[in-house]
C-alpha cells in the first residue's frame, strides 16, 4: 500500500496528465474508498505542483525540493522492497510516463536517478527503457525481449514465438537479475492474461504459471516463455526409452504390462491411474529400484538396470513419505544432503546454495525450525513436502521421479509444488510425477500423461488434454472433440476415470461390478488410436551435477549429521548420559553390603556381592549398548533409500554410525564404572573395568546395528533384544555354573561351545580373573605363591591318591580275567598312563621310564612297582613344593606383620574379595576331582590351573583360567578375552557391511511358508480370491460377447 | 592533503575542500553534463579525509540550484559525512538557502530527514 502512495507522490514530482492512469492503477490494486482517498492525496500534491510550475514556467527545471524528496522516497523504498518489487516500481514509473508519451529530459532524469538509487543494472535499465518506450519493432532489438507474433521473426537479437494470426504483437521483457517477466500487447484483439483481458496500453507482470490466451491458436504458457529465454543456457540432452517393460511381483501377479514410450529432456510427465493400477510400481521400475521382468529401460542408450553405475547421480527419487531427519532443522537437513553430493563446493558455497533454494521454496523463514515428526509438528505438511522435494532438487538430478508430491496438501501448496517441478523441467530436467486427483491447472501443466488401468495396462500416453478427448471419443460422448471447458478453460481429469471405470447397469438400473470396457480393451483402443513418435537414443553421456565426496569426507559429514541429530534431541542426550551412572548408582548402592551387623565400616573384602556386580554391569553394558543402537539404521532406512541413488559409500555410513556409538559407549561405560566402582570401593581397577565394559558396549552396539539393519519394524527389533540378551545372561557363566548344565549343552572340563559365543562370558571371565589375580594385593607375589600352593595341594591330596588307588585296584583285580573287569582295568590303566604322561611333562626333573608299559598287555609287577615309586616321588615333590610355598607366604606375612602390624590385613581388606575368591576358586565344590572318560579333571581352584596345550589353535579352556593358550603362546586371560570380544565385534561389522543377516532372512522368506501360516493367510485373502475369480469370469464373458455381436 | 578548489561555472558549482583551513564548501548551481565524473573527485577526497579528519568537520552547502542527478550525488556526499558521524566524528552540515527560496529550504529539510547528520539551516539574503 505504502508503495502505491509513494509512487503517487513521485508522480507529483513530474507532470500530472497521468491522473487517469493513476486512477486506473489504483483501481486495480485497491478498493473504491481507498482509491478515492489516494486520489485526493494525489490531487492535492499535484495541485501544488501545478501552481508552482506556472510560476516557474521559464526555466522549466525540476525543483530541488522534489529532487531531494524523490531521493528520500527511493531510499525508503530501498529499505522496504526487494529487488523484484523495485523493478516493478521502475517499470510502473516508465509506464506512467508512457501514458501520454511525454519523455521530457526532466522526467527521464528522475527515472534515471531512481534506477540508480535502486541499484538497477545499466543494461537492464536500458532494456526496460527500450521495451517501454519503443513502438517500432525494429528498434526493439534487445536480447531480453521476446516477441510473439504471427509474422516471421523480424528482429535479430530478440526472441520470437510464432503463433497463428494475431493483430499486433505481444512483447515480453525478461529481467534476468530478478527473474521477472513483463507483458505488453500492441494489437487490438482480445487477448487474455490468466483469464483477464489486457489493454494495449498497460504493462503487465507475467507471473509464474501465467497463460496468455490468444484469439486463435494455442495459449502461451509461462513455461513456453521461460524456456525460450533459457533455451541458450540448457544444452543437456536426455532420452528416456522404455521398451515393452513388464514387471511381475514375487508372488507372480503382474504389476505392469508391456509399457513402452520414449521421451526427451525438459518434460513433465504425469502418471495417473486408479488405486492399485500400478503407478508406484511403474515409478519404481522406471527409477531403477525394481528390475523389470521383461523389456528394458534406456537412458541415453544406457541400460538403467544393467549399467547402473554409469547412471550414477543422474536419477533422483522423491518418495511419498517424507525422508527427513526429524531432529535436524530445515536448513541442516538440506545442508547435509547437499554436502553429501557436492564434493567440489566449499561450505559457504553450499550454505549459499541451500539458502537460495530455501528462499525459492518459501522455506527461508523456517530454516531454523526443527523438522519434527508428523505427530509433533513444527513445520506444516506442505513445508515438509517442499523440503522433501528440496532434498532432491539441491542435487539437480537430470531425471527425477516424484511419488505423489501433492497428496495431503492444500490446493495452493499443491500448485506451488507443481510449479516448482514445472520450472525444473524448463531447465531441461525430465520429471515423472505420480499424481492423484490433479486440479485442472495442475493437470494442464503436464507435458505428457501416462494413464494406467487396473492390472498394469497402459491405456493412454500422450498430451493430457488430448487424453480427455481420446477417452471421450472412445466413449462416444457428444462434443468429444472438446477437451477443456470452452469458456473457463478448465479440464476434468476425473472424467477419464469415470469413463474408464464405467460400470454396466443391470435391468433394474443398479450398477453392477462389471465394467463396460476392460483394461485390455482400453489398451487396445490406445494402441489403435493414439500414436506417439519413437525417439532415437541420445548418444551423449547423461549430465551429472553432483560430485560424491571421498570416503573420509563422507564419514565426516555423516558423523556431523548424526551428531547434530542426537544433540538436538535433549531427551535422548539426557537419558543416555544419566542412564549409565544412575544404573551404576542403583546397582552398587543396593549391594553395598556390610557383613558385620554392628559395624558401619564398609569392607570391600567382606562384600559378597562383587561377582554379581561384575556380572550385572556386563548385563547393563549389553542392554544399554543394544538399545542405543537397535534403532539407528532402522530409523535411517528411508533416508538411505533416497541416498542409494547417490551411490555413497555404505562403509563410511556405517563407520560414522559406529564411531558415534563408540563415543557414546565410552562415555556411558566410564560413567557407569566411575559411579559403581567408587561406591563399592573397587580400587585400582577403573581402566580395566571401563575397558571391559566398553568392549562389551561396542559389541552390543554392533549386534544392535545388525538387527537394526535387518528387521523391518521397530517392534520386531525390540522383541528381538530379549532373545539376544537372555542367552547372554544365562550363558555368561555367572548365573549357572558351566559344568552343571544340560549334558547336550555343557562340556566337561571346558566352557561349553555355545557359551564361547557369548560376549558376556568373555567379559565376565576377564573381569573376574583380573579382579582376583591382578588386584593390588595379589598381583605382587601372593598369586604366584598361592598358585604353587594350590597346585601342590591338589596333586598331593586328590590327584596322586586317585591315581594310586586306580593302580592298586588294577593290581588287585589283575588276576580276574572276566571281560568286564579286564575292560575296567584297561580303561583305568589308560587313564593312569595319560595322566602320568602329562605329569612327566609338568615335572621333567623326575624321570619315569615305564610310562609306555602301563597297558593291559605289557604291565607286570615291575611296572606296578615302578609306578608306585614314581607316584611316591611325585608326592614328595609336591609336598615340598607346598611347604616351600606355604612357608614363603608365612614368612612374608609375618615379616609384614612385624613391620607394619595392620598392613597385610588392611591391604587384604581393601583389595581382596572373599566372595569373588570363593567364586573363582570354587571353594565349596563338593567333587574336587572328577573322572571323565579316561582323564581326571580338577574341579576347584581352577583360577590357579594353567590350561593344558591341546593343539596349536585351540584356545578353549576351563572357566576362570588364569591364562589362555593360543598358537603356542600363553596370553593373560584379560587381554585375550578382550581380544576375542573385539574380534567378534569385527566379525559383526563384516556381517553388517554385507547385510548378511538380511540375506539369510530373505533366503528364508523365499522358502515356502510353513503350511499353518499359509493357511492363515489363505483365510484372509479368501475374499479377494472370490473377487478375482469373479473378474476372471467377467473377462471370459466379455470374450464371448463380441462373438455374439459378430 | 591536497586541497580541491574549483571555481563554479553556469552549470557547475564552486567547490572548496581544504583541510588545513577547515573549509569544506559546495556552492552555486549544480547541473553538470556528467554529474558522476564531476562529483567523483569530491567523493574520493572525502574518503581520504575521513581517514584522518579534523577535530571538527563543518560542511557548507550554499547552492542556488541543483538538478535531479546532482541531488543523488549530493546525497552521496552527505552519506559520507553520515558515515563519519557514525564513526564518532564531530560533523556538522550547514545548509544555506536564500531567504526567499522555499524550495531550497525544504530540500535541505528533506536531506536532513534522510541522513542522520547534525543539520544547521541558515538563510541568507540575496545580494
Amino acid at each position: 500500500m505504502q508503495l502505491f502512495a509513494i509512487i503517487v507522490k513521485q508522480d507529483a514530482g513530474v507532470e500530472t496528465n497521468e491522473i487517469e492512469y493513476v486512477r486506473k492503477f489504483l483501481k486495480q490494486q485497491l478498493d473504491e474508498t481507498a482509491v478515492l482517498e489516494y486520489m485526493a492525496f494525489f490531487n492535492s500534491k499535484a495541485g501544488v505542483e501545478q501552481k508552482r510550475r506556472e510560476r516557474a514556467k521559464g526555466p522549466k527545471l525540476t525543483s530541488v525540493k522534489d529532487s531531494v524528496r524523490i531521493l528520500g522516497i527511493c531510499r525508503k523504498i530501498n529499505k522496504k522492497l526487494n529487488h523484484k518489487q523495485k523493478v516493478v516500481v521502475l517499470v510502473r514509473l516508465f509506464e506512467l510516463v508512457n501514458t501520454d508519451r511525454k519523455f521530457s529530459d526532466q522526467r527521464m532524469a528522475i527515472i534515471n536517478t531512481v534506477a540508480e538509487v535502486f541499484n538497477i543494472a545499466k543494461e537492464e535499465f536500458n532494456s526496460i527503457q527500450t521495451y517501454v518506450i519503443e513502438t517500432d519493432l525494429d528498434s526493439l532489438n534487445d536480447p531480453a525481449i521476446l516477441l510473439i507474433s504471427h509474422q516471421e521473426n523480424i528482429c535479430q537479437q530478440c526472441k520470437h514465438i510464432q503463433t497463428e494470426e494475431l493483430h499486433g504483437e505481444l512483447l515480453i521483457l525478461q529481467i534476468a537479475s530478478s527473474d521477472l517477466y513483463f507483458l505488453r500487447y500492441t494489437g487490438k484483439q482480445d487477448v487474455f492474461l490468466n483469464g483477464l483481458a489486457i489493454s494495449n496500453k498497460a504493462i503487465y507482470l507475467f507471473a509464474p504459471g501465467s497463460t496468455v490466451k490468444l484469439p486463435k491458436g494455442k495459449p502461451i504458457y509461462y513455461s513456453d516463455v521461460v524456456s525460450r529465454f533459457l533455451a541458450d543456457s540448457s544444452t543437456m540432452k536426455l532420452s528416456f526409452c522404455t521398451d515393452n517393460i513388464t514387471f511381475r511381483f514375487r508372488s507372480g501377479t503382474i504389476g505392469i504390462r508391456n509399457v513402452s514410450f520414449s521421451e526427451s529432456q525438459g518434460k513433465l510427465l504425469g502418471i495417473m491411474g486408479a488405486s492399485g493400477a500400478g503407478k508406484t510400481t511403474l515409478l519404481n521400475v522406471l527409477s531403477g529400484i525394481d528390475t523389470p521382468t521383461e523389456g528394458e529401460i534406456r537412458i541415453n542408450g544406457i541400460n538403467l538396470h544393467k549399467d547402473h553405475e554409469k547412471l550414477e547421480g543422474v536419477i533422483g527419487y522423491i518418495p511419498q513419505d517424507d525422508l527427513l531427519i526429524e531432529e535436524l532443522t530445515v536448513f541442516e537437513n538440506l545442508y547435509y544432503a547437499a554436502k553429501l553430493c557436492f564434493n567440489n563446493k566449499k561450505n559457504d558455497e553450499i550454505s549459499e546454495l541451500v539458502n537460495k533454494l530455501l528462499i525459492s521454496l518459501g522455506l527461508h523463514e523456517r530454516k531454523h525450525l526443527m523438522v519434527g515428526s508428523p505427530l509433533n509438528k513444527t513445520i506444516s505438511g506442505g513445508q515438509r513436502k517442499r523440503l522433501n522435494i528440496a532434498l532432491e532438487l539441491i542435487r539437480e538430478p537430470s531425471i527425477l521421479f516424484v511419488d505423489e508430491p501433492t497428496s495431503g496438501l492444500s490446493s495452493r501448496d499443491s500448485e506451488n509444488v507443481m510449479d516448482l517441478l514445472r520450472e525444473l523441467t524448463l531447465k531441461g530436467k525430465m520429471i515423472f510425477v505420480v499424481i492423484h486427483q490433479p486440479s485442472s491447472d495442475i493437470y494442464k501443466m503436464f507435458d505428457k500423461m501416462i494413464i494406467l488401468d487396473t492390472g498394469g495396462y497402459l491405456i493412454y500416453y500422450g498430451n493430457p488434454v488430448e487424453g480427455i478427448v481420446h477417452f471421450k471419443k472412445m466413449d462416444n460422448q457428444i462434443n468429444s472433440e472438446v477437451g477443456e471447458c470452452p469458456t473457463c478453460g478448465n479440464v476434468t481429469p476425473e472424467l477419464i476415470f469415470n469413463i474408464v471405470e464405467a460400470q454396466v447397469v443391470d435391468e433394474f438400473g443398479n450398477y453392477t461390478n462389471k465394467r463396460k470396457v476392460s483394461p485390455p480393451q482400453w489398451e487396445k483402443y490406445y494402441r489403435e488410436n493414439v500414436s506417439n513418435e519413437v525417439l532415437e537414443d541420445v548418444k551423449e553421456k547423461p549430465p551429472v551435477s553432483s560430485r560424491i565426496p571421498t570416503w573420509i569426507k563422507q564419514l565426516k559429514i555423516y558423523s556431523m549429521r548424526d551428531f547434530f541429530t542426537k544433540i538436538s534431541n535433549t531427551q535422548y542426550i539426557v537419558l543416555n548420559l544419566l542412564e549409565a551412572p544412575l544404573l551404576g548408582f542403583i546397582l552398587s548402592y543396593i549391594i553395598r553390603y556390610i557383613a558385620d551387623p554392628n559395624s558401619d565400616i564398609y569392607i570391600f573384602r567382606d562384600n559378597e556381592n562383587i561377582p554379581p556386580y561384575i556380572f550385572m554391569s556386563i548385563v547393563v553394558a549389553l542392554f544399554l549398548g543394544m538399545t542405543v543402537s537397535a534403532e539407528e539404521i532402522f530409523r535411517d532406512r528411508k533416508i538411505l533409500k533416497r541416498e542409494a541413488f547417490l551411490n555413497l559409500s555404505r562403509s563410511s555410513y556405517l563407520v560414522s554410525k559406529i564411531f558415534i556409538l563408540i563415543v557414546i559407549s565410552a562415555i556411558q561405560a566410564f560413567l557407569f564404572v566411575i559411579v559403581g566402582n567408587s561406591i563399592l570401593a573397587i580400587k585400582g581397577m577403573l581402566f580395566i573395568y571401563w575397558f571391559a565394559l566398553f568392549s562389551t558396549f561396542v559389541f552390543a552396539n554392533m549386534l544392535g546395528l545388525n538387527i537394526s539393519a535387518t528387521f523391518n519394524s521397530a517392534v520386531t527389533i525390540y522383541i528381538l533384544i530379549p532373545i539376544l540378551m537372555i542367552p547372554q545372561m544365562a550363558l555368561g557363566g555367572a548365573m549357572f555354573s558351566f559344568d552343571k548344565l544340560n549334558r547336550n549343552v555343557g562340556s566337561i572340563g571346558k566352557v561349553p561351545i555355545v557359551a564361547e559365543l557369548m560376549a558376556a562370558r568373555w567379559a565376565y571371565e576377564a573381569l573376574m580373573v583380573y579382579q582376583f589375580k591382578n588386584n593390588e594385593f595379589e598381583k605382587n607375589r601372593y598369586y604366584d605363591i598361592e598358585k604353587r600352593e594350590s597346585v601342590a595341594d591338589f596333586k598331593q591330596v586328590y590327584y596322586l591318591p586317585e591315581i594310586q588307588e586306580l593302580m592298586e585296584n588294577a593290581e588287585a583285580d589283575f588276576e580276574d580275567k572276566s571281560d568286564s573287569v579286564q575292560n575296567i582295568i584297561m580303561n583305568d590303566l589308560e587313564l593312569v598312563r595319560y595322566e602320568l604322561g602329562k605329569e612327566m611333562k609338568r615335572v621333567p626333573s623326575i624321570p619315569f621310564d615305564d610310562i609306555d608299559r602301563i597297558t593291559l598287555d605289557s604291565i607286570n609287577d615291575d611296572v606296578f612297582e615302578n609306578t608306585y615309586e614314581y607316584i611316591n616321588k611325585l608326592e614328595i615333590f609336591y609336598a615340598r613344593m607346598f611347604t616351600d610355598a606355604n612357608s614363603e607366604k608365612d614368612r612374608i606375612i609375618s615379616y609384614l606383620d612385624e613391620k607394619h602390624p595392620t598392613y597385610y590385613r588392611n591391604e587384604r581388606n581393601k583389595y581382596h574379595n572373599e566372595a569373588l575368591s570363593d567364586h573363582v576358586r570354587k571353594t565349596f565344590e563338593r567333587n574336587k576331582i572328577l573322572r571323565y572318560k579316561n582323564s581326571l579333571i580338577q574341579q576347584y581352584d581352577l583360577i590357579y590351573l594353567d590350561p593344558d596345550v591341546e593343539g596349536f589353535f585351540n584356545f578353549r579352556t576351563h572357566f576362570y583360567s588364569p591364562v589362555k593358550h593360543f598358537m603356542g603362546k600363553y596370553f593373560d586371560t584379560y587381554t585375550f578375552n578382550m581380544f576375542i570380544i573385539w574380534l567378534v565385534t569385527l566379525v559383526l561389522y563384516i556381517t553388517l557391511y554385507f547385510d548378511m543377516l538380511k540375506r539369510v532372512l530373505n533366503a528364508f522368506e523365499k522358502l515356502k511358508l510353513p503350511s499353518y501360516i499359509a493357511n492363515i493367510k489363505l483365510k484372509k485373502t479368501k475374499k479377494e480370491d472370490i473377487k478375482t475369480k469373479k473378474k476372471k469370469r467377467q473377462t471370459v464373458q466379455k470374450k464371448i460377447k463380441p462373438k455374439k455381436n459378430d | 592533503m591536497k586541497a580541491i578548489k574549483k571555481i563554479g561555472t553556469d552549470d557547475t558549482p564552486s567547490v572548496i575542500l581544504d583541510k588545513e583551513n577547515q573549509e569544506l564548501m559546495i556552492s552555486g548551481r549544480s547541473l553538470p553534463e556528467d554529474v558522476v565524473s564531476f562529483y567523483d573527485p569530491i567523493l574520493v577526497w572525502l574518503d581520504e579525509y575521513a581517514e584522518d579528519p579534523n577535530e571538527k568537520t563543518v560542511f557548507d552547502f550554499k547552492l542556488e540550484y541543483f538538478n535531479t542527478a546532482s541531488s543523488k550525488l549530493l546525497l552521496d556526499v552527505l552519506l559520507k559525512l553520515e558515515d563519519m558521524a557514525d564513526d564518532g566524528q564531530d560533523v556538522l552540515v550547514r545548509w544555506h538557502y536564500p531567504d526567499d527560496d522555499e524550495d531550497m529550504e525544504e530540500a535541505g529539510e528533506e536531506y536532513a530527514d534522510i541522513v542522520e547528520v547534525p543539520f544547521e539551516m541558515i538563510s541568507y539574503e540575496l545580494d
